[in-house]
C-alpha cells in the first residue's frame, strides 16, 4: 500500500525571509515566524493540531487513569449468544465506551493503552525514517556523482521491495525471545524497525531532491567561497533549510505509519494477546465475527484510528501549506 | 491417541436411556419414512445426536461442502486432520471403520474392507486378517492384499508421506524398513512384519500385545493403493477411489469435486451410501462465508467440522427455526492445563492440587467460546464420549466453577506457600482461545497469589521444542503448560496412554507433558494390554482418577461445536467417533 | 531507448536477485540468529507426533541441514535450471521458472502463482481504473471549482479516504451491503472466463473499496497539481488564444500534472499486482495477497520466496513502464 506522501510538484525551496505586515515598521521576520502565523490561520489544521497534542497526552497519562484492560466481565456478557448483554455494546458509566464481546473487558480502557502502543510504534518508526532518510539524502543530493549513483540505487533496491509482505514476514519469523530482547519488547523494537526501515527511501527521495536543488543556491556558494567545507555546508547551512519539509513529511509519514502498524496487527504479527492494539481489536472482530453480533465493537477502533491519522493528517497538510505558498 | 483426535458424543448416561435408531445401510433401506423426499418428522434441537435428521433415500443432486481451510492432503497415507479422516471415507475404503448410526453405536468399530475383527494368536503378537474379494477400484482392478500391504509400506517413508501417524514404527516389528521407494525387494513388499500369504490375508506380526490394534487399521492409511498407480507426493491430486465416490477435477487449494464411483459395489460396503450424484468441496473458504451459505441452505456441510462461529451461533440461538436443524455434540477433544510433576514447586503435590482448586472454571469455559460453542466443564481427563468413562470431581471444579478459593489456600498452606508462589506458563500465542484461557487462568490464580508469568510460543513448534521439549521446561521452569487432546479411537488407551504413561516421557515432542511417572498408573496400563473386553474398559476410568489423584492434569473443558444442518442436507446426523457430522451418508433432498 | 530498456532489464534482473537475496536471509538466516536449530525448523513441517528420525529425515529433505548459503545457491539455480524432486516413485521436475516445491503439499509453487494471480489481476486492474479516472476527475473538478461545495465536500471524503485503515472500510462494506442488505451475498471469485457478468458482480464490492481508498489520494495530488498548472502563465496564453476551455483544462493544463499522478500510479498497481493481502483477507478472494498470508502462517518457505520475487518482479516492471511513459508525457525528459 502505498504511503499517502503527496510528491511536491515543483522544486519548491523555503519561502523567502523578510515579508512584511500591513502597516507596521519593517522587520525581518524568521521563516519560522511566517509559518506560525499562517498555520495559525488555518482552522482546520489547528484542529488537528490539537487533537494531535491531546491523543499525545491520552498516550502518557491515560492509561494511568482507566481500569484494568484485561479484566474480565463474563457478568456483563450474555454466555450463549456472546453478546455484551447492555445495548450499544454494553455502553454504561462504567464502561463508557462498552464491553468486549465475551470476556466484557473494558473497551475504553483498551483503547487509551492501544493508544499509546499505536503511537509509540509510529513515532519510533518515523523517526528511524526521517534520520536514515535525512542523512543519506542530503548526502546524495550534495556529493552527487557516484555517491548520488550507488545511494539511488540502494533506494531503488528498497522500494522493490513489496513492503507489507516483507513487513509480515519478518515480523513472523522473530520468536519470542532473541538478541537479548523478549516478549513485547522485542516485537515493539521489530515492529519499528520494519516499519521505519524498509521506508526511508520515500523520505530519502525527497530529501535528495530538495538538496539538489538547494545546493545550486548563492548561500552555499557563498559559504564555500568563504572557505567552508563539506561538513559544515552540509549540516549548518543545507540541514536548517531542510527542516520544512522534513518536519512536513516526518508529520505525514506518521498517520501512515499508524495504519500501517494496524495492518500489521490486524494480520496477526502484531504485540502479543492480550496487549491491546486497535488493529488487533479490528482482528478480533472480524475472526470471531463479532462485528456481526456486535457491531459496536468494531466501530470503536476503527474511529480510534480514523481520528487519529485524520488530525495527523490535517496537521500536517496546514504545516505544509504554511511552509510552501506555492501549494495554497 | 494423538492430540487431534476425531471423537463426539453425547454423555453416556444420558444416551444409555436413550433409544438407538437409524441405523444406516447401504442404498436400499432407511429407517423414518418417506421413498423420496425430506423429512417427515420435524427437527429439534440436538436431534442429530441421537437420531437420523432428514431421513431420505432420495438419489441425485449435487451435495456441496464448503471448508475454510486446505487438507494437509488427501491421500489417506499421509493425513492427520480430523475432518479428512471423515471425509477421506466417500473415495477411499479402509480395513475398517466405525459403524454408520447416531449415538453410542457409532462408536463401535467394524470391519469395512476388511471380512471380520481378524484373529489373534494366544499370545496376541500375531494377528489374522482377511479382506474382502470382491471389491474393485474406480479403473475396474481389484483389489489384492498386497495393495493393502503396500498402502501400509508407503506411510514408512517420511520424507514424502510426512503427515500422518507413526504407530506402526511403534507396534509392528521391523520398525527400521525405509518404505517402498527405497526398497530393493522385487515388488516392493520388502517390510518383514506384514505377511501376505494370499490375495484376501494379511498377517501382523506386533513387537507385544496390541489389543487396540483393528483400531490403528481404521486409519485410511490402510485404504489399498496398488504398486503402479502410487505417484507419492502427487497421488494426493487423485488417489484411486474403491469407496462410493471418486475424484472427478481437483484444484489444489481451491476444490475438489467427485462423482460417483461405478466400479464401488453397495453390497460390500454397507456403511457407505452413494445417494448425491456429485459431491463439490470448496476450500479456503471464509468462516463468515461458510455459515452464511449454510443458513442460506446453498450449502450442506461445513467440512471443517468444527462449527458455526460466533455471528451464526448468535443467529441459531434467538431463531427458533436455526435452532431446531442444530446440533451441540461434545466433539471428543478435550482443553487442559499440563501441571509438571518435577518443576518445583509442582513437585509437591498439595502445590498442584492448590492450582487446581484455585481456577476459575467459568472464564476458562468463556476463554474457549462458552457452553454452547466452546464446552462443558471438564472434572475428568476423559472426555464422556470415550469409551468407559466414569464422572468423578475431586475438586469441586462442577459444583464450584468459579473456583475454591478457600480450599486452594488450605492446600498452599500445606505445600508450604502459604503467600503463593510465582511460575511461568506456556502456551499457543496463535491460537487466540488458548491464549485467552491462559490470559484467565492468570487471573484466577492470581487471587490467591500464585503470579503466572506467561510465555507464548507459536504452534507449529510447541509440541517439539518448548513445552513438548523436557529439557526446554526445566530449564525454563515453565510449571503449567497449555493443550488439548483428541484420542485417535475412542477408548481409555486411545486417550490416556501417550498422556500419562511414564513410558511415554520423551526428550522431543513429548505427550506426557506433566511428567508423571506413577507406578499405579503404569501399571494399570500393562494390565490392560492382557485384558480384553469390559473388564479392559474397566480399568480407563481408574487411569482417569489417578491421575487427578496426582493432579497431573487441571482439566479445562470438554469442548463442544455447535453444527448446523440445512435442510437441503439428508440423512445427517453426529457420527460419535469423529463428533462432527457422518459425511458418509449425507445426501441432497430432492428439492434441489 | 533500446540501450535504455536494456540496461533497465539488466537492473531489473540484479534487483530481484537482491531482494531474492534479502528475503532468503529474512527466511533462513535470521532464525538461526535467533537461536532456532534446522532440526526445529523442520519440526514445523511434520505432522502430529512425529518421531525424531522423522524430522531428521525432513529435515535432509527440505535441505535445511545445509550451510545457507548453499542453499541460496541451490535455489537460484533451481530458478533457472529447473529444479528435480523426489516424489516417491519417481522424480518430478518443474522447468524454468521453477520456485521449488512447497513445503506443505510438495506441488510445485509456479503453477500455485499463476492460478492465484488472475485474482490480484482483476482486482488491481479493476480498481486501478476506477480510482484513476475516478480520482482525477474529482481532483480536475475540486480543482476548477475551488472553494465551492463540491470542492470541500470531496476533499473532505479524501481526507477520510486515506485516513480509513482498508480493512474496516471494507468490512463495513461486507457487514453493510454483504450480509445486512444481500445486495452483494457470499463475495467470492468467479472466474472472467467462467462467467463474466458473476465476475463483474462479486469484484464491485472490493473494487469499491479499493479504489475509495486511492482515489482520496489521487484526487488530492491531482486538485493541488491542477491548482498550481492552472495559475501559470502559458495557461493564460492559451485561453488567449482562444481555444475551447476543455482542451485547455485537459491538453494542457492536466498533462503537466500527470507526471507525478503516473508515477504513483505505476508503484501503486505494481505494489498491488504483488498482492493486495489486506483487500484479500477481507474479502476471501484467493489471489496472490492471500497466498502469502496463508504462506507465512504455514512458514511454508519455497512459497514465500516464490510470491515475494514475483510481487518485486512487478513492482520493478511497473516502474520501468513508467520511466518509459514518461518520455511521451513529458517531452523535456530524455533517458
Amino acid at each position: 500500500m502505498a504511503v499517502p506522501i503527496d510528491v511536491t510538484t515543483g522544486p519548491g525551496g523555503p519561502p523567502e525571509a523578510g515579508a512584511t505586515s500591513s502597516g507596521r515598521a519593517i522587520e525581518g521576520r524568521s521563516l519560522g515566524q511566517i509559518a506560525w502565523l499562517r498555520l495559525r490561520r488555518d482552522k482546520v489544521a489547528m484542529g488537528g493540531g490539537i487533537v494531535v497534542v491531546l491523543l499525545i497526552l491520552v498516550a502518557i497519562i491515560g492509561p494511568h487513569v482507566v481500569g484494568n484492560p484485561d479484566l474480565y466481565h463474563s457478568n456483563l456478557v450474555d454466555p450463549t449468544v456472546l453478546r455484551p448483554t447492555g445495548s450499544f455494546g454494553g455502553i454504561s458509566l462504567a464502561h463508557p465506551l462498552g464491553v468486549e464481546p465475551e470476556n466484557g473487558r473494558d473497551v475504553l480502557a483498551r483503547i487509551v493503552v492501544g493508544t499509546q502502543y499505536s503511537l509509540l510504534i509510529a513515532f519510533l518508526a518515523t523517526a528511524l525514517s526521517v534520520i536514515i532518510g535525512t542523512f543519506f539524502g542530503i548526502i546524495a543530493g550534495y556529493f552527487g556523482g557516484w555517491v548520488d549513483a550507488v545511494i539511488a540505487r540502494t533506494m531503488d533496491v528498497f522500494l522493490a521491495f513489496p513492503l507489507l509482505l516483507f513487513a509480515l514476514a519478518l515480523a513472523n519469523v522473530i520468536p519470542y525471545s532473541a538478541f537479548g530482547l523478549s516478549g513485547n519488547t522485542l516485537k515493539i523494537a521489530v515492529m519499528v524497525f520494519v516499519i521505519g526501515f524498509f521506508a526511508w527511501p520515500y523520505l530519502g527521495r525527497i530529501i535528495r531532491g530538495q538538496t539538489l536543488s538547494l545546493r545550486e543556491r548563492e548561500f552555499v556558494d557563498a559559504a564555500r567561497s568563504l572557505g567552508a567545507r563539506g561538513p559544515y555546508i552540509l549540516f549548518r547551512e543545507l540541514l536548517p533549510n531542510l527542516v520544512a519539509p522534513i518536519l512536513v513529511y516526518a508529520t505525514l509519514l506518521v498517520p501512515a505509519n499508524i495504519l500501517f502498524e494496524a495492518a500489521l496487527d490486524y494480520l496477526g504479527v502484531g504485540l502479543y494477546v492480550p496487549t491491546p492494539t486497535w488493529g488487533q481489536m479490528l482482528s478480533i472482530a472480524v475472526t470471531n465475527q463479532y462485528w456481526q453480533i456486535d457491531p459496536w465493537y468494531m466501530l470503536m477502533p476503527g474511529l480510534a484510528i480514523f481520528i487519529t491519522v485524520m488530525a495527523f493528517n490535517l496537521f500536517g497538510d496546514g504545516l505544509r501549506d504554511a511552509l510552501d505558498p506555492k501549494t495554497r | 491417541m494423538k492430540r487431534r483426535g476425531t471423537i463426539a458424543t453425547a454423555t453416556a448416561a444420558a444416551l444409555a436411556a436413550l433409544v438407538v435408531t437409524a441405523c444406516s445401510s447401504g442404498g436400499t433401506s432407511t429407517t423414518g419414512t418417506g421413498s423420496s423426499g425430506n423429512t417427515t418428522s420435524a427437527n429439534f434441537f440436538n436431534k442429530g445426536i441421537t437420531q437420523v435428521m432428514n431421513p431420505s433415500t432420495h438419489k441425485g443432486g449435487t451435495l456441496t461442502y464448503e471448508s475454510h481451510a486446505a487438507p494437509d492432503s488427501f491421500d489417506g497415507g499421509n493425513t492427520y486432520y480430523a475432518w479428512v479422516l471423515n471425509f477421506s471415507r466417500l473415495y477411499e475404503m479402509a480395513m475398517f471403520t466405525y459403524k454408520s448410526c447416531p449415538g453410542q453405536c457409532g462408536l463401535t468399530l467394524v470391519p469395512r474392507l476388511a471380512t471380520d475383527m481378524g484373529t489373534a494368536s494366544p499370545d496376541g503378537k500375531t494377528w489374522t486378517f482377511h479382506i474382502q474379494s470382491g471389491v474393485k477400484y474406480e479403473n475396474g482392478q481389484t483389489v489384492t492384499a498386497s495393495d493393502v500391504k503396500y498402502a501400509i509400506e508407503r506411510t514408512y517413508d517420511r520424507s514424502v508421506m510426512a503427515n500422518g501417524p507413526t504407530y506402526y514404527q511403534a507396534i509392528l516389528t521391523d520398525p527400521t524398513y525405509p518404505g517402498p521407494y527405497k526398497d530393493k525387494s522385487p515388488n516392493k513388499m520388502g517390510l518383514t512384519a506384514i505377511d501376505v500369504p494370499n490375495a484376501t490375508t494379511l498377517v501382523f506380526h506386533l513387537q507385544s500385545a496390541f489389543p487396540d490394534l483393528p483400531y490403528v487399521l481404521a486409519f485410511p492409511s490402510t485404504a489399498p493403493v496398488p504398486p503402479s498407480a502410487d505417484t507419492g507426493a502427487n497421488y494426493q491430486l487423485h488417489p484411486l477411489a474403491t469407496g462410493p465416490y471418486k475424484f472427478q477435477t481437483y484444484q489444489l487449494n481451491k476444490q475438489l469435486t467427485l462423482v460417483p464411483n461405478p466400479q464401488w459395489n453397495a453390497s460390500t460396503d454397507p456403511q457407505a451410501k452413494q445417494l448425491a450424484s456429485k459431491i463439490v468441496m470448496n476450500l479456503n473458504v471464509n468462516q463468515a462465508n461458510i455459515d452464511s451459505l449454510l443458513l442460506t441452505n446453498q450449502a450442506q456441510v461445513d467440512a471443517g467440522g468444527v462449527g458455526v462461529g460466533p455471528a451464526a451461533q448468535a443467529k441459531i440461538e434467538t431463531n427458533s427455526t436455526y435452532k431446531a436443524d442444530a446440533v451441540n455434540p461434545i466433539n471428543g477433544f478435550a482443553r487442559f492445563v499440563y501441571i509438571d510433576t518435577k518443576v518445583p514447586p509442582f513437585n509437591n503435590l498439595h502445590c498442584r492440587e492448590a492450582v487446581e482448586y484455585a481456577a476459575n472454571k467459568t472464564t476458562l469455559q468463556d476463554a474457549w467460546g462458552g457452553p454452547i460453542a466452546g464446552g462443558q466443564i471438564a472434572s475428568t481427563v476423559n472426555p464422556p464420549n470415550i469409551i468407559g468413562f466414569q464422572k468423578f470431581d475431586l475438586y469441586n471444579a462442577l459444583s464450584q466453577p468459579n473456583g475454591d478459593v478457600q480450599d486452594a489456600k488450605t492446600q498452599l498452606q500445606q505445600c508450604g506457600q502459604p503467600n503463593g508462589f510465582s511460575t511461568t506458563m506456556g502456551y499457543r500465542n496463535d491460537n487466540p482461545q488458548e491464549t485467552a484461557a491462559a490470559t484467565a487462568l492468570q487471573a484466577s490464580l492470581q487471587q490467591v497469589g500464585i503470579k503466572l508469568t506467561l510465555k507464548g510460543f507459536a504452534g507449529g513448534t510447541y509440541y517439539t521444542s518448548f513445552c513438548g521439549d523436557p529439557a526446554y521446561v526445566h530449564s525454563h521452569s515453565l510449571g503449567l503448560c497449555a493443550g488439548g487432546w483428541g484420542a485417535d479411537w475412542p477408548n481409555g488407551y486411545g486417550f490416556l496412554d501417550e498422556l500419562s504413561n511414564g513410558n511415554a516421557i520423551a526428550a522431543t515432542g513429548n505427550t506426557n507433558i506433566e511428567e508423571l511417572n506413577d507406578s499405579v498408573i503404569n501399571n494399570l496400563f500393562a494390565k490392560a494390554n492382557t485384558l480384553t473386553g469390559s473388564a479392559r474398559d474397566a480399568l480407563w476410568a481408574q487411569i482417569d482418577h489417578q491421575i487427578m489423584t496426582d493432579a497431573g492434569i487441571l482439566p479445562e473443558v470438554y469442548q463442544k461445536s455447535l453444527i448446523y444442518v440445512p435442510p437441503s442436507a439428508t440423512n445427517v446426523y453426529v457420527q460419535t467417533y469423529y463428533g462432527m457430522l457422518n459425511y458418509l451418508t449425507i445426501g441432497m433432498s430432492s428439492g434441489s | 531507448m533500446i540501450f535504455f530498456i536494456i540496461r533497465r532489464l539488466f537492473m531489473t534482473v540484479f534487483l530481484l536477485l537482491v531482494v531474492s537475496l534479502v528475503t532468503f536471509a529474512i527466511f533462513f538466516l535470521v532464525p538461526r540468529l535467533a537461536g532456532q536449530t534446522a532440526y526445529q525448523l523442520a519440526a514445523q513441517y511434520v505432522g502430529k507426533n512425529p518421531i525424531p528420525s522423522e524430522i531428521k529425515t525432513v529435515e535432509t529433505k527440505l535441505g535445511l541441514n545445509a550451510p545457507v548459503w548453499l542453499q541460496y545457491g541451490r535455489y537460484i539455480k533451481g530458478i533457472i535450471f529447473g529444479t528435480h524432486y523426489n516424489a516417491g516413485p519417481d522424480v518430478s521436475y518443474c522447468p524454468f521458472p521453477c520456485f521449488g516445491y512447497s513445503f506443505r503439499n510438495q506441488q510445485p509453487v509456479w503453477p500455485q502463482l499463476m492460478s492465484d494471480a488472475p485474482v490480484t489481476v482483476s482486482l488491481a486492474v479493476g480498481a486501478g481504473v476506477l480510482w484513476l479516472i475516478g480520482g482525477v476527475a474529482i481532483g480536475v473538478v475540486s480543482a476548477l471549482r475551488k472553494g465551492s461545495f463540491f470542492d470541500r465536500f470531496s476533499m473532505g471524503m479524501a481526507l477520510a479516504g486515506v485516513s480509513l485503515p482498508i480493512f474496516f472500510t471494507g468490512l463495513l462494506a461486507l457487514t453493510l451491503f454483504s450480509y445486512k442488505w444481500q445486495i452483494f451475498p457470499n463475495v467470492h471469485f468467479v472466474s472472467l472466463t467462467a462467467n463474466p457478468v458473476q465476475w463483474a458482480k462479486n469484484l464491485v464490492l472490493p473494487w469499491i473499496v479499493l479504489a475509495f481508498q486511492y482515489a482520496a489520494l489521487y484526487a488530492r495530488i491531482t486538485r493541488a497539481g491542477m491548482l498550481e498548472t492552472m495559475g501559470e502563465d502559458y495557461i493564460r496564453t492559451a485561453r488567449a488564444k482562444g481555444l475551447p476551455e476543455r482542451r485547455v483544462i485537459l491538453k494542457h493544463g492536466l498533462r503537466s500534472t500527470l507526471t507525478p499522478i503516473v508515477t504513483i500510479f505505476g508503484m501503486d498497481l505494481g505494489l498491488l499486482l504483488g498482492g493486495a493481502i489486506l483487500t484479500e483477507t477481507v474479502f476471501s478472494m484467493q489471489g496472490l495477497g492471500y497466498f502469502t498470508f496463508l504462506a507465512i502462517q504455514n512458514q511454508d518457505l519455497p512459497e514465500i520466496m516464490g510470491v515475494v520475487l514475483l510481487a518485486s518482479f512487478f513492482i520493478i516492471i511497473a516502474n520501468l513502464i513508467v520511466d518509459i511513459l514518461y518520455t511521451i508525457i513529458d517531452p523535456r525528459v530524455r533517458i
